[in-house]
Formats: C-alpha cells, sequence, structure tokens
C-alpha cells in the first residue's frame, strides 16, 4: 500500500500546473498577501497604527483559522477540481487501462481519496505556518503585540485545537472531493466532475429549503429532520461543540409548521454521521469503478 | 510455475449497450486456450472483437457472459493473477506532465514492483535511456510506443498481451521488435498474445494464429497447419482475358493485369496448360506458390462477410 499510495503521490505532485494552480495555490497566497501586507505596513504609518488599533494578533487564532480556508465557496471550488483531475484525469489520459491491471480496483481508489486528502492537509499545514509566521512579521512591523506566550498551557490548547480544527477541514475535504470523484467518474470528465460536484454541494447546502417546502406542501413537517443527517449540518454540529461546547441547536423556522423543531445533536451523533459520510462515498465511488467497463 | 496454459477463455461474450437499439455485440461466444512458450497471433479487422477480448483478458471490461483464465485462475475473481501478465492496449497511454522514467516509477509503484534497477536496464533495452529524464509530453509516438513495451515488461512477466505493438514505429522498430517478441518466446520462455494488423508480421513471429471476425473465433490453429495446402497457381499467357475465361470455368480465377491468380493445386498445372494451348492462348510461366497469412486471412474474412 506504502507503493501504491507513493505511486499516487508522484501522479498528483508530478502534475505541477494542477497542484499549483489548484493546491500550491493557497500557501503561495498565503504569502503573497503577506508579502503586500508587509510593503503596506512599512510604507504608512496610518496603517501601522490601524493595524495596532485593531487590537491584539493572536498566533493561535491565525493558525487555525487557515484551516477555514477549504469550507469558503471559493475555496471548495477550487478544491473540487483538484479532485474531479485526481479522479477523472485518469479518463482523459487513459491511462486507467495501464493502471488497472496492475493492482485491485477499490485500493486503487482508496489510495486516491488518501493520497489527495494527504497532498490538501501538506499544503493547509505549510500554509498555517507561512500565515502564522508572516502575521508575527506583521506584528513586528506594525509594532504590535503577537501572543499568546508559548507555554505548556497554551501549547496543549492550541494543538488540540489545530488538530480538531484541521480534521474538520480534512472531512469536509472529503466529503467534497466523494462529490467530485463519484461525478467525475460518472461523466468521466474533469469538467463533468468540477460542475456535478459543485451541484452536489450546492444542492446539499440548499437542501433546507427544499425539505422544507415538500414538508409545507405535504404537510409533513417531520421531513426537515432529514436535513439533520447532511454533512453540512453535521461540520458546523462539530464545530459549534468544537468551539462552545455546545449542539449546534438550529431551528428549521420559529413559525408555522416547522415551529417548535429544533435540531440539537449530540458530539458522537454527528462524528458518526460524518463517518457514514466519507466511508459511505469512498464505498461508493469504489463500487462504482468496480463495475465499470475500462474502454478508452 | 509448472502452467501449462497460459490463457483459458471459455465462451466469452461481450454485448454493448442497453437498448435494442443501441445494442452491439462485440464479442460472441469465444473460446480459446493458449499454451505457454507460444507466440501466439490474434487477427481480425478493426471493429472485429480483438481490444475488447483483451480488455476482458485483463479485467479492464466485465464480460457479459464466459470467463476468462489466465494461468488457470478466474481473472476477475482472482485479479491477482494479472501480476504475471504486460500488456499493452490500443497504443500506449501515459502521463505526459511526467518523465519517461517516472511514468515507468508510478507503474512498478502501482503494483507494488518497484526497481530501479530493473527501469533502467528496461530503458536501455527499448532505446530510450537517454530520454528517460524528459516529459512524454515531448515523445514521438514511436517513443511512447517503446516506453508502453517497457512498462509492459516491468514485472517480468511470463505473459505479454500486446495490442498492436509496432504501432507508429519504423520499419527498424518493427524489425526490432518482432525478433523481441520471438526472443521472448525462445529464450526466455514467456509466453506472447500478440494482435496485429500487420498480418506479415504475425506470420514472422507467431505460432499458433486465431482469426476474428465479427465477434466470433472463425479459424484458429497452427499457422504452419492453417496454410498448409493454400498454393496457388500464377499463369502468364497471352491473350490474358481469353485465358481468364476458359480457366475460370473450372477454377476461382483472380485477374490482375500482368497475370492471373488460379485457386488450384501443383497438379491442375498441365490441364491449364493443355486448355490454354487447345484454345490458341499462349502460355509463358505457370509457377505454384504458397498463399501468405495476408491471403488466407483475406479469404476468411470475405467468406465470413459473403464477399466471397
Amino acid at each position: 500500500m506504502r507503493d501504491l499510495f507513493r505511486a499516487e503521490w508522484l501522479k498528483i505532485a508530478g502534475n505541477r500546473w494542477v497542484a499549483g494552480c489548484l493546491v500550491w495555490i493557497f500557501p503561495l497566497g498565503a504569502v503573497l498577501f503577506v508579502i503586500v501586507a508587509a510593503l503596506i505596513l512599512a510604507l504608512s504609518g496610518s496603517a501601522r497604527d490601524g493595524f495596532r488599533e485593531d487590537g491584539p494578533v493572536l498566533w493561535t487564532d491565525q493558525a487555525v483559522g487557515v484551516w477555514n480556508f477549504p469550507s469558503n465557496p471559493v475555496g471548495r471550488l477550487v478544491l473540487l477540481g483538484f479532485t474531479a483531475v485526481v479522479f477523472a484525469g485518469e479518463y482523459q489520459w487513459q491511462t486507467w487501462k495501464s493502471i488497472v491491471p496492475r493492482n485491485r480496483r477499490a485500493a486503487l481508489i482508496v489510495v486516491k481519496f488518501v493520497a489527495l486528502g494527504a497532498f490538501v492537509v501538506v499544503a493547509f499545514v505549510l500554509m498555517s505556518i507561512l500565515w502564522t509566521l508572516g502575521w508575527g512579521m506583521l506584528s513586528e512591523i506594525a509594532g504590535a503585540s503577537y501572543g499568546p506566550k508559548l507555554t505548556g498551557d497554551v501549547l496543549a490548547e492550541f494543538g488540540e485545537d489545530y488538530a480538531l480544527q484541521a480534521s474538520l477541514t480534512f472531512t469536509a475535504t472529503i466529503i467534497a472531493a466523494g462529490y467530485a470523484a463519484l461525478a467525475g467518474m460518472v461523466t468521466r470528465s474533469i469538467l463533468g466532475g468540477v460542475l456535478a460536484g459543485f451541484v452536489l454541494t450546492f444542492v446539499e447546502s440548499g437542501l433546507i429549503f427544499g425539505l422544507m417546502l415538500v414538508g409545507w406542501l405535504l404537510d409533513i413537517p417531520r421531513i426537515v429532520h432529514v436535513y439533520r443527517f447532511t454533512p453540512g449540518y453535521n461540520l458546523l454540529n462539530v464545530t459549534s461543540w468544537i468551539n462552545d461546547n455546545v449542539p449546534l441547536n438550529m431551528e428549521p423556522s420559529e413559525e408555522g409548521v416547522f415551529a417548535g423543531i429544533i435540531f440539537s445533536d449530540s458530539l458522537v451523533f454527528s462524528l458518526v454521521v460524518l463517518a457514514a459520510w466519507v466511508l459511505g462515498l469512498i464505498a461508493l465511488t469504489s463500487g462504482l469503478f468496480q463495475r465499470q467497463d475500462i474502454t478508452s | 510455475m509448472g502452467d501449462t496454459v497460459a490463457i483459458r477463455i471459455e465462451n466469452l461474450s461481450k454485448t454493448f449497450g442497453r437498448r435494442a437499439k443501441r445494442r452491439v455485440h462485440a464479442v460472441k461466444n469465444i473460446s480459446l486456450e493458449i499454451q505457454t512458450g507460444q507466440v501466439y497471433g490474434f487477427l481480425g479487422p478493426n471493429g472485429a472483437g480483438k481490444t475488447t477480448t483483451i480488455r476482458m483478458l485483463l479485467d479492464l471490461i466485465r464480460p457479459t457472459t464466459g470467463d476468462a483464465y489466465i494461468y488457470d485462475r478466474h481473472v476477475r475473481r482472482e485479479h491477482d493473477v494479472l501480476r504475471r501478465v504486460g500488456a499493452l492496449v490500443e497504443g500506449a497511454a501515459f502521463y505526459n506532465f511526467l518523465t519517461g522514467r517516472k511514468n515507468l516509477e508510478v507503474l512498478a509503484r502501482t503494483a507494488n514492483d518497484y526497481d530501479p534497477i530493473r527501469i533502467e536496464m528496461l530503458l536501455a533495452q527499448v532505446g530510450l535511456a537517454h530520454r528517460a529524464d524528459q516529459r512524454v509530453n515531448g515523445y514521438s509516438t514511436g517513443m511512447k510506443q517503446r516506453l508502453g513495451l517497457a512498462a509492459a515488461l516491468l514485472g517480468d512477466p511470463d505473459l505479454l498481451i500486446l495490442d498492436e505493438p509496432t504501432n507508429g514505429l519504423d520499419p527498424g522498430g518493427m524489425h526490432e521488435v518482432r525478433e523481441f517478441v520471438r526472443n521472448l518466446a525462445d529464450e526466455h520462455g514467456k509466453t506472447v498474445f500478440l494482435s496485429s494488423h500487420l498480418l506479415g508480421e504475425i506470420e514472422q513471429v507467431c505460432d499458433r494464429v486465431a482469426i476474428i471476425n465479427l465477434g466470433e473465433i472463425v479459424r484458429e490453429g497452427a499457422v504452419q497447419d492453417l496454410l498448409e495446402g493454400k498454393t496457388h497457381l500464377r499463369v502468364e499467357a497471352a491473350p490474358l482475358d481469353k485465358a481468364a475465361a476458359i480457366l475460370g470455368e473450372f477454377w476461382p480465377v483472380t485477374t490482375n493485369t500482368q497475370w492471373l491468380t488460379i485457386s488450384a493445386a501443383r497438379d491442375d498445372a498441365p490441364h491449364m496448360v493443355r486448355r490454354l494451348v487447345e484454345n490458341g492462348v499462349d502460355v509463358f510461366q505457370i509457377t505454384s506458390q504458397r498463399q501468405t497469412l495476408e491471403e488466407y486471412f483475406l479469404s476468411v474474412v470475405r467468406e465470413g462477410t459473403g464477399d466471397a
């Protein structure tokens, strides 16, 4: 399996144009931002004053905050594109015919998810290091404090937060990747993978409104509970548990037929649902590939 | 090893398309058995079902019915048997953004069988050592085909399945591949399943052949056996039209601007001469010629399509 992972890594990293534009762009963007901000701060006294007035900057927040990038729509679209290339590229380059006889199909698919996830994690760890150091430099230029001080307690708390946030982002990335992988494999096209993956992601985020409409039309308000099983809701619920140690307590609507319905789920519930989604999407992609004819 | 049968295909069929109107029966109930150590030719016109059969052998396509075995192990149920197989299917396809060497590394690692020394040796063997660190993007078709052959040989396979291996190669390269393939069987005991349009190539290299047409195996046997007794006579006479009319009453005649080709045995030559002379035709030369595999193939394919 290690060799197989290395093969996948070589393919991903070797496709420099794609990896550069769709993954390395995040740490490179961070560096670029810091350089531009440093120039502005160095040249403008009012900018330095403004920086200091905005309050103390915490390196712990900067390092953890980076992991929110893949969750925003642009970040998600970029990563969907990357996933689509990793999965549908093999059809476009007609390379499945060379690799399928060399290993089991299920292993080929699972390793793609693992390598892709690892690649994204490496890129974001690098980005968070550069971003955190960069903000330290900006604080230094502006003459602002950059805390908290490194102590055992601070490091332990930071380590826990960082690991949880990184795991959450990794999970969200794998789920989005699952959509793009499925779409890419059905359409056998990179563009098809990106578009269909984005549509699936969009449909998932708007599902609550669709369920409310159906619930209202058919007078079955309980149907909105289906939303509790979507990745989007459970990612938010886990975030709420991590940040505030309470459930999300989401109310679809305070009025009408949905009044009184509140989604309030435990951390374990959300973790189980997310795990089921991750495993389910990988199994579905693998199952689909297992039955697929490689005809070109 | 102790295996005597390298490939066994039992009643293999493949139908594409679900709707009746779009349904295509690419391969129809074919069966084959290929002994180890042979170079086996697989012939057929375009669309005959050669590549579909090869893809089923490599577990790239699921058969609609039937089974394929390699070294007595079911290809689909015991996928690992394909580790004993090296293949080049329908032209080499690579990651164009990687170098030739990296491509081979990716393929070797995919099979959990990475050996840099073997890669180096194979690159030298196919004449690509000096271009190994250039991206495949800049390779010619012939170079890609050579790299494809190197990729097929990566795991030192017992069985090679080569689909049109000389495509894109210059005459010198084609000759090298022919010698290389023959050598694999003769010197190293490998089995080679070779599909090609170049019938001269097959005739020179293969021990046995199967001819597939419209998805069905129409002939199968040792090359020598298939061509045994398949002679024809070449008649040079004047006037040629008159000669063709006279002989055409008794034997199948193919006309040419300079001679006639008669599907007949050598013993028929005296009768032909007598009839032609009696009818005032001058006979300059009659020669007996062995049918080539190409001629045999064309006659078999024409039979199948009703063109005979």
